[in-house]
Order: C-alpha cells, then sequence, then structure tokens
C-alpha cells in the first residue's frame, strides 16, 4: 500500500512569497508597456504608407500626455530588462571566457557600450 | 538559557486531512543551528515529529526546508538569526510524506535522466584519462552539488510543472558536459534539448541564490541553452558529424 501524501498546490500568488520571485514577475512585466511602443511603430510604418496627412495624424498622436507617458512607462520597463538582463549576463557565459569573479567588471562593460550604441544612433537621427 | 519560538508544518498521513502548524519553545544557544533546534523537539517535546539528517555539516543534502519562506539547509541555518522565532516547513514543491519530509522520486528521475557518468566511445586503453588543472576548473564548480534540492523548492517552473528537469539535474549534466574525459555531449544535449529540458528555465535565477555550495545551477542551465543551440547549428548544417555516440549507445 503506498503511503498517503499531501500535494500542496501551487498557489495563485506564488510570487509574492519570495522578493527575487516579486522582482521576477516584475521583470517578466515589462513585455506589457513595450508591447504598447511596438504598436507604436507598426502604428508609424502604417501612416508613412498612407501619406502624409495620416503621419502628421500620427505625429499628433503620440504627442497625446497618456501616450508620452505610456512610452516614458516603456523606457523605464526596458532600461529595468536591461539592468536585469545584464547582471544576469556574466552566468551565461562560458566558462573561462571572462573573469567571472569580478562580474561589475563586466555589467559595466556592457553598459558603456550601451552608452555608446545609444549615442552613435542618436548622432546618427540628430545629424 | 533564551529561548525561540518554532512553528514547525505537521503532517501524520494517518490522521491529518492537511498540514497543521504547531509551536514549541526551544533553548537556544549562540550556536544551535535550526536542525539542532528540530532534534531538541523530537528528543524533547515529541518524538513523532519526521525529518530527515545525517551530517550536520552541509555536506550530505538531507536536511533541506523552508526556514521562514527560504529553502535552507538545517545546519546552515542559526536559530539566533531569527529574533521573533523561525516557521518550519517542508521543502516547496515537492509532495509531503510526512511533517518535514518530502517525496524526492521525481528529482531522483530527472538526475538519472541526463545520464550522470562518464560516457566514451571508445574505452581509455591502459593509462588512467589525464586531466590538467585548467580542464579540471572547467567544471569543478558544478561537480559540488550535494543533491539536496534547495534549487527545486526556489524554482517556480518546477513548482508549475514537475516534469521539468530542474536546475540540478541540468547542473549535473552540464559538469558532464564540460569534463575533457566525457564523449557523452551529443546524448545529454538530446535530453536536455527538450520543452522539459533547459528550455523550460525562465531564468528566475533563486536556484543560485539558494544553492548552499554556490554550484550556480541557473549559470549551468542559461550556458547549457547555448549549447544546445551550437549544437542543435552543427547538427543541421554538418548532419554527418559526430561528437559522441547515440543516445541509445549512451545507456549503461
Amino acid at each position: 500500500m503506498t503511503a498517503r501524501v499531501h500535494r500542496p498546490p501551487l498557489p495563485r500568488r506564488w510570487w509574492r512569497a519570495r522578493r527575487d520571485h516579486g522582482l521576477y514577475m516584475l521583470r517578466e512585466l515589462t513585455v506589457l508597456p513595450l508591447l504598447f511602443f511596438v504598436g507604436c511603430l507598426i502604428g508609424a510604418l502604417a501612416a508613412l504608407a498612407q501619406g502624409e496627412a495620416a503621419w502628421q495624424g500620427w505625429l499628433g498622436w503620440m504627442q497625446r500626455p497618456w501616450v508620452l507617458g505610456l512610452n516614458t512607462l516603456a523606457l523605464v520597463a526596458s532600461l529595468f530588462h536591461a539592468f536585469t538582463f545584464f547582471a544576469l549576463m556574466p552566468q551565461i557565459v562560458p566558462p573561462g571566457a571572462i573573469d567571472r569573479r569580478r562580474p561589475g567588471v563586466w555589467i559595466a562593460a556592457q553598459w558603456v557600450l550601451f552608452g555608446l550604441v545609444t549615442g552613435a544612433l542618436w548622432w546618427l537621427l540628430a545629424v | 538559557m533564551r529561548t525561540r519560538r518554532l512553528q514547525i508544518q505537521r503532517f501524520r498521513p494517518e490522521q491529518d486531512a492537511t498540514p497543521v502548524w504547531e509551536q514549541y519553545e526551544v533553548p537556544c544557544a549562540n550556536e544551535t543551528s535550526v536542525l539542532d533546534a528540530l532534534i531538541w523537539v523530537k528528543e524533547h517535546r515529541d518524538s513523532s515529529l519526521a525529518f530527515r539528517w545525517s551530517c550536520r555539516m552541509g555536506i550530505c543534502g538531507s536536511c533541506g526546508f523552508s526556514v521562514d519562506g527560504e529553502p535552507t539547509l538545517g545546519c546552515h541555518a542559526f536559530v539566533r538569526d531569527y529574533a521573533d522565532g523561525l516557521r518550519i516547513a517542508p521543502l516547496p514543491y515537492f509532495p509531503v510524506q510526512k511533517d518535514l519530509m518530502v517525496d524526492m522520486t521525481k528529482f531522483l528521475e530527472h538526475l538519472s535522466a541526463v545520464m550522470p557518468y562518464m560516457i566514451r566511445s571508445e574505452p581509455s586503453g591502459a593509462h588512467p584519462l589525464e586531466q590538467t588543472p585548467a580542464q579540471l576548473a572547467r567544471y569543478k564548480q558544478f561537480a559540488g552539488c550535494i543533491n539536496c534540492g534547495l534549487c527545486y523548492a526556489a524554482c517556480p517552473q518546477f513548482g508549475l510543472n514537475e516534469e521539468f528537469l530542474g536546475p540540478a539535474a541540468i547542473a549535473l549534466a552540464h559538469r558532464y558536459n564540460l569534463d575533457s574525459r566525457d564523449q557523452g555531449t551529443r546524448a545529454r544535449l538530446t535530453v536536455l534539448n527538450q520543452a522539459r529540458g533547459v528550455w523550460s528555465c525562465t531564468f528566475v535565477g533563486s536556484c543560485s541564490r539558494v544553492c548552499p555550495k554556490r554550484v550556480e545551477p541557473a549559470a549551468a542551465v542559461n550556458q547549457s541553452k547555448l549549447s544546445a543551440v551550437i549544437g542543435g547549428l552543427r547538427g543541421w548544417l554538418r548532419p554527418t558529424v559526430t561528437d559522441g555516440p547515440e543516445p541509445e549507445g549512451a545507456r549503461r
């Protein structure tokens, strides 16, 4: 005869049990404002295809306060996601590829690279 | 001697329909571990209290519990650090057999599924297989696992799906895949490159945080993802090239 066991159900709010699970859920939630931003970009392409009037309409729509607010949230969310991703990167690379005893150096290097690429793109768009 | 209040989750399958909490006042000194406190309860208050333990020094991996919601080894945690008392429960995500004892059958099945032994496609010959210190250093960290199961108790993906191979099993597979003497990477990647393998991991990272031996299973899982992709691409580009025996031939 097999002894009876208790199988604890996974609580619906399981992520509240541990702080790092809560942070993980926050990381995954960053996709929602980013979805809105991607929708805006697709809208921009559609407006470009339709002509100047549609493009001007899209520009006006993008300047509405709630749209600006949601896109600011998307920017903050993507920076937070990048922060978590950069912090995890030293664990992903194969052993021996980097000195994993100094993860801070590699995290800082990624932010520097990120800053350089962002700066270059900004310069290209501004010129 | 001061005392601390221990709340222990009890489950006696012959009498409890669901787990219940019981409270004990335990005398404790500065060096009293959580495991020592549980042993005191068993010796002085209730001899029917069930929990596993053996070495008391973080080697055997038997005394994994959830202490205030944190998967930890009873011999690694000290009562002095819990000024407001402790809540001790069995490891989450595992079926509870009795009190603090959990059924680790699935965990053991996952460990054996990844072929955690040396696989050779050709005999090593009369001489022992040699290894340089640098070759040893590549996998040594991942060889430190004591099979305590804390990483599974911290992994919500295992909580959602117990068929997920899980952190310790994948770390063990990675340990052998990185070993210069082993030739079983291809066979193991066949197991790891499945939905229930490395791709069920969403890099929560809690497994590495709770690991008492600093094995960093999250690193092993995500490095294995990279190996699985590279191995898959190699097989797709050059299907005739093999770097080890077929999975069928890998069985002992």
